[in-house]
């Protein structure tokens, strides 16, 4: 782990330690180890002499704004700490932009991130089990329980989307863990669509068919989803209007999705967290990517800039050029 | 008729005070217009939720016509301000996801434009028939 890594990380600590002692916060979530090496999991952190097992590593990928959708924290007063990355950050504003969360009863940890593993590819590397992951400078080191030990570049292990990160620092925050990192210049980039952007209709159809087909209705992409928060009342849950239907088919599953997708629009930056919490990987950026893609040549709209901002369908513009007919 | 293929199924989602009547308007002046196309009327096109259109597809419709008033002529001032902005990012995200451009449209037709709404349905179920029926295996 680089020298910024550590003074993040102990950062993190100190400021959960302050606000817990001050009395700021009645609980504060991180991120903490996992049970296994390859998995860091939230950590939801009440007592001062807990702090030390907050973790900051290129492994914790967990956008903890998802834990503030629900309307009612536990108790319902609660004050909250949270650690939030650049992409995470933009989730919060956009709940923020629709005060769906409380910034009064919130403390923000912003924490500059230099990109988060994907830990499936990681793993998939190897054919024997992980059982340790070490970071040492640009390089990860990985220990398999075959006692195989291999270097990997730690560039190399980014996620997609972490490798044309837009937004490295958090857009809020109330404090900041560690020095801010350089803003990256021009348009924003949606990575990984072009390969299936050139496909023609038919291709197009078949590859979503056969995506998802293997959806099994499981609700992680939607449960995880900061931004995705009607709970009981989403029309995926509902019979009455019948809009999805109950048969777990390609064509069911596509609509399940389409209706998070489309329910979203104007408060998803792309953090990425669907695709990573879907067990049958499901190539959910194919979505919400693209969607990212359309409205930001549409309007130039990117959603979670600016607390101040009103999410794109909550608007208009007279003044709109748009392509009807 | 001879514009209408026959062979195609259009949704044409309204709104009541416009477009609704426009087409009622159409059908009273005893305008030619094809067959193909089944209409479901709304309020506004602001209640229009692009899921819909969506499933209508999803459902085997071969098309999906959207049609509200002008803007700034909406019943309720400003529901086409803000549907239209829904409206053109499914129509950017259609062909994403394997469902031809030409499928889908949306547009603005006034309670006094019979002639407009014959030339629009005429238009689309044109293009639609040339296409044919859907086999959508995804949506």
């Amino acid at each position: 782990m680089s020298g910024a890594e550590i003074a993040r990380q102990d950062r993190i600590r100190e400021l959960a330690r302050q606000a817990l002692t001050e009395g700021k916060v009645d609980y504060f979530i991180g991120w903490k180890a996992g049970h296994v090496p390859s998995e860091v999991i939230p950590a939801f952190v009440r007592n001062v002499d807990e702090c030390d097992m907050l973790l900051w590593n290129p492994l914790c990928h967990h956008n903890l704004t998802t834990f503030l959708k629900r309307k009612m924290p536990d108790p319902p007063d609660a004050r909250i700490g949270v650690c939030v990355k650049g992409c995470d950050s933009r989730t919060l504003v956009a709940l923020l932009q629709e005060t769906l969360v409380d910034k009064e009863r919130l403390y923000v940890v912003g924490v500059p991130c230099d990109g988060i593993i994907d830990r499936r590819r990681l793993e998939k590397a190897f054919s024997d089990e992980v059982i340790d992951i070490a970071f040492q400078g640009e390089q990860v080191v990985v220990t398999t329980r075959g006692g195989e030990t291999k270097e990997l570049a730690y560039e190399e292990l980014l996620l997609e989307q972490c490798a044309s990160c837009d937004f490295p620092n958090p857009r809020y925050y109330d404090d900041l863990a560690g020095e801010l990192l350089p803003q990256p210049e021009g348009p924003p980039r949606f990575p990984g669509l072009e390969e299936y952007e050139a496909l023609s209709a038919e291709e197009k159809d078949r590859v979503l068919a056969d995506a998802f087909a293997t959806c099994i209705r499981c609700f992680a992409c939607i449960h995880v989803c900061p931004v995705c928060y009607c709970w009981d009342q989403c029309v995926n849950r509902s019979r009455r209007p019948a809009l999805v239907g109950q048969k777990v088919a390609a064509k069911e599953n596509l609509m399940f999705q389409m209706v998070h997708m489309f329910h979203v629009a104007g408060r998803c930056p792309s953090c990425g967290a669907c695709d990573r919490s879907c067990p049958v990987e499901i190539p959910l950026y194919l979505l919400h990517r693209k969607m990212n893609k359309e409205l930001f040549e549409m309007l130039g709209f990117q959603a979670g800039l600016n607390v101040e901002d009103k999410p794109v369908f909550q608007t208009f513009n007279i003044d709109d050029a748009l392509g009807e007919q | 008729m001879t514009d209408s293929s026959g062979n195609v199924k259009i949704i044409a989602i309204v709104c009541n005070w416009c477009s609704y009547a426009g087409a009622d308007g159409a059908g009273t002046a005893r305008l030619k217009q094809p067959y193909d196309f089944r209409v479901m009327r709304v309020p506004c096109t602001g209640r229009v939720d692009p899921l819909l259109a969506l499933k209508a597809f999803e459902k085997g419709a071969d098309g999906v016509l959207i049609s509200g008033c002008h803007p700034g002529d909406c019943h309720y001032s400003e529901g086409n301000y803000y549907a239209r902005r829904k409206f053109e990012l499914l129509k950017r995200m259609l062909p994403h996801l394997g469902i031809e451009p030409e499928r889908y449209t949306y547009t603005w037709v006034s309670a006094s434009e019979a002639a407009r709404w014959q030339q629009v349905v005429t238009n689309f179920v044109t293009k639609v028939g040339e296409l044919g029926p859907r086999q959508g295996g995804a949506l």
